[in-house]
């Protein structure tokens, strides 16, 4: 934020050069005492004169100094101001020490700046250089475990894939729960819109170019922006230029990425006998079993009725057994180069860089290819205007997957852990083998390697910013900003592959444009009466205006597998499209005040309309209001040395949620496929009209406390909260008699409560040996405060629940295996074992919400060598995961394999004491339940995962001085090396809606790296 | 700065902010217009508009748990034709009748229902523009009753249930199904759709009088993709057998046989179901292209056959996850274990079998009345009503003991039709001998056409599913799973609405 902060400076700072008799002049560097780096921007004035000058990048000075001037003074933020007597110097070198009371940073807070002292709301910061050079391709999922109350979840590992985050609690049952995105003051539409595998629309812009970005959590913060802000904001500041000599940075990184995990399953030998033991429990003769058995593996003779069971038995035991995941699950590359040029003058600055990043996923083709461009302008045209533009441009290019998630025969993700282990990968020849037994039939090394496809996301965010000081401390500021987006691709089912081979290959095609423009008029009014009455204000309009377009086209019947463009299939197959959008604006006000900066407080107010809501409800009005008390500068306080800092903090507000379709509160009639009849045309209804449907409101109260210890040795924000949720957009169940399902309406509420703490401290500073620890935590209570209609329970949703959190889960109770009959047993109402439960004897488990979690750095530094080890940690929540349900069935149900763990505990003796039922073919007993049935196969996903280490050396100065270096850094990082859980399946880290089956994992990185500065 | 200058600047400042916050409170900027909807108010206001709704109420009988899959495979797989091969895992818990699997077409039909009845009421105002024709209204009024007809035939034999059978279930009988007959467009009255059961009498009553009124205005041609006289008859003699008035079907099997034309026999029967259109069928769902297939997972040809197609009978499609069992093989005469042949005997019907190449469990003999008939993958129309049905309908009418229409003569007359367009020599039986042959005939004609699940019901008879599969357990008449379980979101959101018995 310093950078900004000297930016303020420079702009507004006239060089006042005029010519003194007897003059002389002085020059010098400033340096700072911390790491003895060059302080730019430092302010130098000539004591007791107005004539000044502000060091350079190099941390340099020259100055003309006056007959009879004796000292300079030398000041900047954040350090301690220093006189220094010249006496007959002409050069005067200082060091300037940092002012832990004044380490001021400055905060963006949406349509203004602020003094992180004066902030009365709930802000997390992240500067851009913890996140520095992370093998992630997007922002969000660098935000993980880096600020408290931030929780992020990955759907999966497909590199620039999506992600889930959720800032305090999850606020809306059918809107949505993510955060607004602001990139250099353009909201952007975090909507993914890809078709055929995960593109996160945040991924256009490269990490590495982003300066910070600060979370603003409550809702007075995020007040400003009113009806888009009920699940927090999260303000992205790039990179800018600074005046200075020009500043060329280089930077790579290259690496591998590979599995974190497989899973344990079954030799061959090992899965007969479990089928055969299954086909006995069943009911099959001895002989029969055996050669069912056989025969559920594709391997039974044609004679097998003229053969013994032992020669039958001979045969299973000469099955060979293949490894598929290690076939499917690979190494892959990472790589990363970078160039940024900056520098300008004191009128106009620049900042310009340009990317490349390519990740491969742990299975083929999956990656992730990127290149941007990032251009950043400052240009003052006249003393009173200023143009800021910025633009991004970017084009990233994935190969797809088979399937994002889900359980397709064909996919890799799915399929590797759960094929039939006797099943040949390749035939004696290297072809593929194509006969595979089992329900899983098609053998997925074919599938991954034959298929082709790819998704491109093309996107240019850029700004264009005028600002122009109509008076001292008012300024008009102007901003056009766009966020447009073509996400294209292409999907092809080779015919060579089952999938394919039924219609002679698929191309299916998509083509979505989305433009996203925005623009906001501010009044920025700053004043400061009486030298104690700080006033600044900032009062504007917004605008946002947004369409999506897509088209897609499949066509089938391909001559041989080389066509494989659309225009070579004999068979057009689906054409189809859709246009939608909507239009918001908003006229705010935000007053800040602060006393002598010992209290400070500031009321947000704005009204908001959206289009999207009922011609009767357009409108909201949201209004915030919250007050800071600095302790630290009361007189009781000051002379307590041990307290460096102290502030408390109190803030109310309320944001709205307009996060639903773009048409859901008007009745429509819709056409297409699922309509038409014999060939012609069919329209039918799409919903129900809501004309009052209006916003859902967010409440949210705040008390937080900032500390600063022992010299700022120790450092905290502490803040409790509770967010109340109401009049949600809900889609309200109606009863399916109606002829519908639902439609949105403001009913019921919801509250989200916790507590958040962040702790930063310095363990050991001694000689140069330092050890810094950044911990946040976060817990966050959900529940459902009130439905509709006295309704205790979501009709048809059984997860939203009065009086307990959202995702809550409402199954029948396991009650393990009956010892005498090995089969499943679950508890009645009455908790009495029964074979087949009903809906009536289903209870509460727990949910699917983490209960608390955060992360954990530690920096160890020593001349120039630092140690980063970054962990992220979840505790709490419950998920079902469907891979593991498929592979701890026994292969009972369908012909799949299992996991060692659920074989080996298997019930197989009267008396025996376990939780995995007898196999039987089929899956269920006769009269019974599948096993999976209920609670049996949830599991707590708690984990904590060494998320990132990164061993740096910075090379000292005096050594690349000589090679006209200015810095130089080299490093070696790991990402995800270890996990502490006891998770069954691939990953405790997924959320995903199809319950984490066949997600491609994520994988741990090992990538080197080096940054030139020039 | 002059103290004045400031003021003014501060004046002209709020002037121009006022000015932005007035100029904004127009709603222009807020105004967009959806386009690929049309506001529903408005809509059904010309011919086209209401034909093209129409569509919809037809196109919803191919939703999967109507008639493009559930009423017919998950119907048989409940019943005693066979059983689930488990190859993909489908219709496994259906066959072993495991409580909860069972049909599930109760929200489909209430919003075809719905439909409906919004169809109906812009038909019965006809303020249309341009005006449509008498015959035209008359066509869209008898096809929106005939649908509503089937759909609610369709909700109460599966939900309640038949006349007549309560006897040993009168403790757990809990009436009918919500008889919706009021168009529904608002959310207050969607909110406030809490409708009881009505009784099943109510239901009946309501059926017999839609179908009386299609039948007095409905179009006699334009069959059997859309409902003509003939299939309004038919499917009225389908809901008087159910009824047990037997007199009723009689005449309307005999109006539907006349309308409908003759029993087709022998090689074109068997062709019949290799062809797109089935010449049986008076009416039959119409599946037009590849957007309206099933797909590989749950059309009904992969439900019952794991061949590829007609011409690739040996190639490995489909899933193939319900075959028919034992008994029905030996009833049929089928027998083979060389994949895409068949041994069939006398009964040309042995013809719609054939060994197929298995998947996962091994090659088996599956039927293959659905095999991508339509040239598409996964494409098959499905028979509603064929006219078979109307022989031996008015067959076990005269056949049944007590029958107002009494006549062992007649029915053996129409029994013996049938047997012989099947290629079976005629038979001279009486009594119940006679009655269970008429089923016999019905559940070899019918198998995996979804009917003998709702034969064994409306009987009330036990379903014997010992000797279908190793571990099968017949299931009693009285056992609560031969009902359908209403959506628990239903019973939750409608305190009206009564689940049934042992859900």
């Amino acid at each position: 934020m310093k950078k900004i902060l000297l930016l303020s400076i420079f702009s507004v700072f006239m060089l006042v050069t005029s010519a003194w008799a007897q003059e002389r002049t002085v020059t010098g560097r400033v340096t700072s005492t911390d790491d003895g780096s060059a302080l730019p921007g430092v302010n130098v004035v000539v004591k007791g004169t107005t004539q000044g000058t502000i060091t350079d990048t190099d941390g340099a000075y020259r100055i003309s100094v006056p007959a009879g001037s004796t000292a300079l003074s030398f000041s900047f933020v954040g350090f301690v101001a220093q006189d220094v007597q010249i006496g007959s110097r002409v050069v005067v070198d200082i060091q300037l020490a940092t002012d832990v009371t004044q380490l001021s940073e400055v905060v963006v807070t949406g349509y203004a700046s602020i003094d992180k002292r004066q902030i009365s709301g709930a802000i997390s910061s992240v500067k851009g250089s913890t996140i520095e050079n992370l093998p992630l391709q997007s922002f969000d999922r660098a935000l993980q475990g880096r600020a408290a109350g931030v929780l992020v979840q990955s759907n999966n590992g497909i590199p620039g894939g999506g992600v889930s985050i959720r800032i305090r609690g999850t606020g809306s049952i059918s809107a949505g729960n993510t955060p607004l995105y602001i990139v250099d003051g353009v909201q952007i539409n975090s909507t993914d819109n890809a078709n055929f595998t995960q593109s996160n629309p945040l991924a256009f812009l490269n990490p590495n170019d982003i300066a910070s970005m600060e979370v603003l959590k409550d809702a007075a913060s995020a007040a400003i922006y009113g009806a888009q802000a009920a699940n927090g904001v999260v303000i992205i500041t790039t990179k800018k230029g600074k005046a200075g000599k020009p500043v060329i940075n280089f930077s790579a990184y290259t690496g591998v990425s590979e599995p974190i995990k497989l899973l344990d399953v079954l030799d061959s030998q090992e899965w007969y006998g479990l089928r055969r033991e299954a086909r006995l429990n069943s009911g099959s003769s001895s002989f029969d079993a055996t050669q069912l058995a056989l025969n559920d593996m594709g391997r039974r003779p044609a004679n097998f009725a003229t053969l013994t069971e032992a020669e039958l038995l001979a045969i299973a035991d000469g099955l060979p057994t293949y490894d598929w995941q290690k076939e499917t699950f690979s190494t892959g590359k990472v790589s990363n180069y970078e160039v940024s040029f900056s520098g300008g003058d004191d009128k106009n600055k620049y900042y310009i860089s340009t990317s490349y990043n390519r990740q491969d996923a742990i299975i083929k083709p999956v990656n992730f290819e990127r290149g941007t461009i990032k251009m950043d302008l400052t240009n003052t045209l006249s003393p009173k205007l200023k143009l800021v533009t910025s633009l991004n441009l970017s084009t990233f290019k994935q190969d797809i997957p088979f399937a994002v998630s889900g359980s397709f025969l064909g996919s890799p993700a799915f399929s590797s852990s759960a094929v039939l282990p006797h099943n040949a990968i390749y035939n004696e020849d290297g072809s593929y083998n194509t006969s595979i037994a089992g329900v899983l039939n098609q053998n997925v090394i074919q599938v991954l390697n034959q298929n082709t496809g790819y998704q491109r996301t093309n996107q240019a965010v850029g700004n264009m910013t005028f600002t122009y000081d109509i008076m001292k401390g008012l300024n008009f500021r102007s901003l056009w900003g766009l966020d447009y987006r073509i996400v294209q691709g292409e999907s092809y089912r080779d015919p060579r592959t089952p999938d394919g081979a039924a219609v002679r290959g698929r191309n299916s095609q998509q083509s979505n444009w989305n433009v996203n423009f925005i623009s906001a008029q501010t009044f920025n009014y700053n004043k400061t009466f009486n030298t104690v009455h700080n006033v600044s204000a900032v009062a504007g309009f917004e605008y946002r205006s947004e369409t999506n377009e897509q088209l897609t086209a499949a066509s089938t019947g391909f001559p041989t597998f080389q066509f494989r463009t659309l225009s070579s299939g004999a068979v057009d197959e689906a054409v189809d499209g859709f246009w939608t959008g909507y239009h918001r604006y908003g006229i705010f006000a935000q007053a800040n005040y602060d006393y002598n900066k010992k209290y400070a407080g500031t009321v947000t107010i704005r009204r908001d309309g959206s289009s999207r809501f009922g011609t009767e409800n357009r409108y909201g009005l949201f209004t915030s209001i919250s007050g800071a008390w600095i302790l630290k500068e009361e007189n009781f306080l000051k002379d307590v040395d041990f307290v460096t800092d102290l502030k408390v903090r109190a803030s109310y507000g309320e944001t709205g949620n307009d996060a639903i379709g773009n048409f859901p509160a008007v009745a429509l009639y819709t056409g297409g496929a699922a309509a038409n009849y014999n060939g012609t045309p069919g329209i039918r209804p799409a919903g129900i009209a809501n004309l009052s449907l209006g916003w859902e409101t967010n409440q949210t109260v705040n008390f937080g406390v900032d500390f600063g210890l022992f010299n700022n040795r120790i450092t905290s924000a502490v803040d409790i909260y509770r967010r109340t949720s109401k009049d949600l957009l809900l889609q309200q169940p109606t009863p399916w008699l109606s002829g519908y399902d639902n439609y949105f309406a403001n009913v019921g509420s919801l509250v989200n409560q916790g507590v958040e703490v962040e702790l930063n401290g310095v363990v050991v500073d001694a000689a140069g040996f330092n050890w810094k620890v950044n911990f946040n935590f976060a817990y966050n209570e959900n529940y459902v405060s009130e439905l509709f209609g006295g309704l205790e329970e979501l009709p048809g949703n059984t997860s939203v629940r009065v009086g307990h959190s959202l995702g809550t889960y409402f199954v029948n109770k396991y009650a393990g295996v009956n010892p005498a009959t090995g089969r499943p047993m679950w508890d009645d109402i009455n908790g009495n074992p029964v074979y087949a439960p009903t809906a009536a004897d289903r209870y509460l488990l727990g949910n699917s919400l983490p209960e608390f979690y955060g992360g954990l750095t530690n920096t160890f530094s020593y001349k120039g060598f630092a140690l980063d080890l970054f962990f992220n940690y979840e505790y709490g929540r419950i998920t079902p995961d469907a891979q593991v349900g498929f592979l701890r069935e026994n292969g009972t149900r369908l012909t799949l394999n299992a996991l060692q763990e659920t074989h080996d505990e298997r019930w197989t003796t009267p008396g025996q004491i376990t939780n995995i039922p007898r196999p039987v073919v089929g899956g269920a007993e006769v009269r019974g339940v599948g096993v999976n049935t209920g609670d049996v196969n949830f599991w707590k996903a708690d984990f904590i995962r060494l998320k990132q280490i990164t061993l740096s050396y910075n090379f000292p100065a005096s050594l690349i001085n000589r090679a006209g270096l200015t810095n130089a850094r080299a490093y070696v990082q790991g990402i995800n090396l270890w996990t502490y859980s006891d998770y069954l399946g691939y990953d405790p880290e997924f959320v995903d809606v199809n319950n984490g089956s066949g997600l491609l994992p994520q994988s741990k990185n090992y990538t080197v790296g080096i940054q030139l500065g020039f | 700065m002059k103290r004045r200058n400031i003021q003014t600047i501060l004046r002209n400042t709020a002037i121009l902010f006022a000015l932005m916050l007035g100029s904004i409170s127009c709603d222009d900027l807020l105004d967009v217009e959806p386009r690929t909807g049309v506001d529903a108010n408005t809509v059904l206001t010309t011919p086209d508009a209401v034909q093209a709704a129409i569509n919809s109420a037809y196109a919803r009988l191919r939703a999967q748990s109507n008639y493009g899959r559930d009423l017919l495979a998950v119907s048989d797989a409940l019943a005693d034709i066979g059983f689930a091969t488990n190859n993909s895992g489908r219709l496994i818990q259906e066959a072993r009748n495991q409580i909860y699997s069972h049909f599930t077409h109760w929200q489909n039909s209430y919003f075809a229902i719905n439909e409906i009845n919004i169809n109906l009421k812009a038909v019965t105002e006809n303020t249309l523009s341009p005006a449509a024709t008498q015959a035209q209204l008359d066509k869209w009024n008898s096809e929106l009753k005939f649908l509503r007809a089937l759909y609610y035939h369709d909700l109460v034999r599966a939900y309640a249930y038949d006349p007549g059978t309560t006897g040993p279930v009168a403790s757990q009988d809990r009436g009918g199904v919500p008889l919706m007959l009021e168009a529904i467009t608002t959310s207050a009255a969607a909110t406030a759709a809490q409708a009881p059961r009505a009784s099943v009498a109510a239901i009946y009553a309501q059926i017999y009088q839609d179908l009386n009124d299609a039948i007095a205005i409905a179009p006699t041609t334009g069959g059997p993709f859309f409902a003509t006289r003939a299939s309004a008859q038919a499917l009225l003699s389908r809901v008087a057998l159910y009824n047990r008035e037997y007199s009723l079907v009689v005449t309307q099997s005999t109006n539907a046989i006349a309308s409908a034309g003759a029993l087709i026999s022998g090689a074109a029967y068997v062709n019949g179901f290799r062809a797109t259109t089935n010449p049986e069928s008076i009416f039959e769902v119409k599946f037009q292209d590849s957007n309206e297939s099933l797909g590989v997972n749950v059309s009904m040809q992969s439900s019952f056959t794991s061949s590829l197609s007609l011409s690739a009978l040996t190639s490995t499609g489909g899933w193939g996850d319900f075959a028919p069992g034992t008994p029905l093989k030996t009833q049929l005469g089928v027998s083979g274990t060389t994949v895409g042949q068949i041994t069939t005997g006398a009964d040309i019907r042995g013809q719609l079998y054939i060994v197929g190449p298995g998947r996962g469990s091994g090659a088996k003999i599956e039927n293959v009345k659905f095999i991508s008939k339509n040239g598409i993958p996964y494409l098959d129309n499905v028979p509603v009503i064929r006219k078979t049905e109307m022989y031996l309908n008015r067959a076990e009418a005269y056949a049944t003991p007590g029958s107002t229409v009494f006549d062992e003569a007649l029915a053996l007359a129409d029994l013996n039709t049938v047997r012989a367009a099947r290629g079976l020599g005629a038979v001279a039986l009486t009594g119940a001998a006679l009655y269970e042959e008429i089923l016999l005939q019905r559940r070899l004609e019918f198998a995996f056409e979804g009917h003998r699940w709702f034969d064994l019901k409306r009987l009330g008879r036990d379903v014997i599913k010992v000797g279908l599969f190793a571990g099968a357990a017949d299931l009693a008449f009285t056992d609560s799973r031969v009902l359908a379980n209403i959506p628990q979101r239903e019973i939750d959101g409608n305190p009206n609405l009564v689940q049934n018995f042992g859900y």
